[in-house]
């Protein structure tokens, strides 16, 4: 042939279009699915109840502090501590110290620290 | 009128058409169908609902009463800690929500140092090709009663005061 | 003149285009984009109503306000912001009863409450919230009927009571030989510090400016000094312990949400001057207690002044509380 001929390539070129346009539609649907499941996982992965139940336990330990001499407290607190890094995966200390008088009522400063990996605690408060 | 002059548009048109019903196929075939389980919804839901079942079941009904977890584990009753669990977990406003099966299980440390993780519940008759399962903890604080409850392990054993991670496997049948 | 060759060409890309152009739809077959977050606000309102005490705290957002119907004008001038159960902060999954009730009354909230004071989000969500409690003496609903499909969450839950005190008759502490004259004044003494007791966990601490409290005295005519004459309750008086003063209020009305007052089954207001035989009752609401000038140490006294009785003595307010009820809390998004 003399020239080649480019007439029909805007068929090609159509058919490119239509493709382009179908991965773009492709990307836009993939990433809405995602929003329904990462506020699932959001609320998953934020460790609001082993938070609390932390704090319970450590108050526990505040509540018999008393009772026992500091061989039996030192084991309670490895307890949770040991039992938080195997079983929940979370690196968790904290201690307690001497009462002070608050509103007429002597509660003593507990310091709590909690880290899962990927949310960290810090709290300072009485009990 | 018929000549091969034209022939360039039936190959334009075929390309072309190929072109499409390809990419059709490559994103009709990676956009996956997203199911409910996919969105860890359900989860969520499972999850705090045990949550709940055991937070409420540790707390006492009234402020000199006695936390009702603690003393199934005092007294080593795995199996009506489980019953007491799923009854609390199957209540709704109109019928029980009967899915829902759960196992239970004991963290604590061991007189070595390490942990130690047993079951306390009879295993459950369809343990086998379930959903997903979801796992809920509570902390327990045991006084140290110096006879062992029953049907606990041996090395368990301290007369000392211990605190305990009750764990609860919750998934639907 | 178009030649076979191209119209063939055109008829295949066609022919393609029509194929891919009906695939599209199988994309978008798992996903509806308004669906999608159902659960997500299921979980949240599930939170504000379980975990959170609401907006106001104190005077608490259920306590009725100046127009009882102005459901957006409380005392102290701000409406309710956010209607959550709980009874503070510091004590989640337990929920107040007064809380539970004021909720859950459907004459005094309408639909566009409950989506922007506990729903909360851009669209106008259908909802059903319901609580039972595992011996049904909750039983409430609010909300339509369920569709087939919707988000969902389901709170367990325990419900606080109200707390009470009960002086009988035969307690010989209050009962005194040689009364004073001409009227004897019995005192029931609230002790914030006491109560508020923070060594105590916050679940069962009683706060008079949040929750009701219930004084009663039965078995009253064991009191009875001069039997030919009758016993009278001249009046009841709010003091603060370090004022002299009685605290202002308004003792001459009745006001069943401030307070109610019955003498032998009879409602009165606070200066009955009405003869007493058996027993009194006053329960006194946390809208009328939030307004009284008093920090988290005061001591409040409620001052009974009596005729013709053998009664005297302070009586500590202490923890009776009835025992906390399991409950389930559902919500349901659509």
């Amino acid at each position: 042939m003399a020239r080649l001929n480019e007439e029909g390539q805007w068929i090609v070129l159509m058919g490119l279009l239509v493709a382009v346009a179908l991965f773009f539609l492709a990307v836009i649907v993939n990433q809405s699915a995602l929003v329904g499941q990462t506020t699932a996982e959001g609320v998953l992965e934020f460790p609001k109840n082993d938070i609390r139940d932390l704090r319970e336990a450590v108050f526990d330990y505040v509540d018999v502090y008393e009772m026992y001499g500091e061989p039996t407290r030192k084991q309670l607190r490895n307890d949770i501590i040991e039992i938080s890094l195997e079983r929940k995966n979370a690196v968790v200390s904290f201690s307690v110290d001497d009462p002070q008088d608050i509103l007429g009522h002597e509660m003593r400063p507990v310091t709590i620290h909690y880290n899962n990996g990927v949310t960290v605690y810090d709290e300072t408060t009485y009990h | 009128m018929v000549n091969d002059a034209g022939q360039l548009y039936t190959m334009e048109g075929i390309a072309a058409g190929l072109i499409m019903l390809l990419a059709a196929y490559i994103v009709v075939s990676t956009t996956s169908i997203y199911t409910t389980g996919d969105t860890h919804i359900p989860d969520m839901q499972l999850e705090q609902l045990g949550s709940d079942v055991l937070a409420m079941m540790d707390t006492p009904d009234s402020v000199d009463g006695e936390s009702q977890l603690v003393k199934f584990i005092e007294t080593g009753e795995g199996n009506d800690l489980r019953e007491a669990f799923l009854a609390n977990c199957t209540m709704r406003s109109g019928d029980p929500d009967n899915s829902l099966r759960a196992q239970v299980y004991l963290s604590y440390r061991r007189t070595g140092g390490n942990v130690n993780t047993t079951p306390i519940s009879r295993e459950d008759e369809s343990y086998t090709g379930r959903e997903n399962a979801v796992r809920v903890t509570r902390w327990v604080q045991l006084t140290g009663n110096p006879s062992l409850p029953p049907d606990m392990p041996d090395d368990m054993q301290r007369s000392d005061p211990q605190t305990v991670l009750v764990e609860v496997l919750l998934w639907r049948a | 003149m178009l030649s076979l060759d191209f119209l063939v060409g055109f008829t295949i890309f066609l022919l393609a285009l029509i194929m891919v152009v009906s695939m599209v739809p199988g994309l978008l077959a798992g996903l509806e984009s308004s669906g999608i977050d159902y659960d997500a606000v299921a979980y949240r309102t599930g939170v504000i109503l379980v975990e959170d005490p609401g907006w106001p705290v104190s005077p608490p957002w259920e306590s009725k306000g100046v127009e009882h119907k102005d459901k957006n004008i409380i005392v102290g001038e701000e409406g309710i912001q956010r209607m959550g159960l709980a009874v503070s902060r510091e004590a989640p999954n337990i929920l107040l009863s007064a809380k539970v009730e004021k909720f859950f009354n459907d004459t005094f909230f309408d639909r566009n409450d409950y989506r922007s004071k506990v729903i909360f989000g851009d669209i106008p969500y259908s909802y059903r919230i319901s609580l039972r409690s595992l011996d049904d003496t909750y039983h409430y609903m609010t909300g339509d009927l369920l569709p087939a499909d919707y988000g969902y969450i389901r709170r367990v839950v325990k419900i606080k009571e109200p707390s009470w005190t009960e002086i009988v008759g035969s307690n010989s502490n209050y009962w005194t030989a040689e009364p004073t004259m001409p009227t004897q004044n019995f005192i029931v003494r609230f002790d914030f510090s006491q109560l508020r007791d923070q060594t105590i966990s916050p679940v069962y601490q009683i706060d008079p400016r949040r929750e009701s409290v219930n004084v009663t005295i039965t078995k009253f005519e064991e009191y009875h000094n001069d039997t030919t004459n009758d016993m009278i309750l001249q009046h009841i008086r709010f003091q603060k312990v370090g004022v002299a003063d009685d605290i202002p209020f308004e003792y001459e009305i009745e006001d069943p949400d401030l307070y109610i007052l019955r003498v032998d089954g009879n409602l009165h207001h606070l200066t009955p001057n009405t003869t007493v035989s058996e027993n009194i009752s006053l329960v006194l609401k946390p809208a009328a207690t939030a307004d009284f000038p008093l920090d988290d140490d005061s001591i409040l006294n409620i001052h009974f002044t009596f005729g013709n009785t053998k009664i005297s003595g302070t009586h500590n307010y202490d923890y009776k509380t009835p025992p906390l009820k399991t409950g389930v809390l559902e919500v349901a998004i659509w």
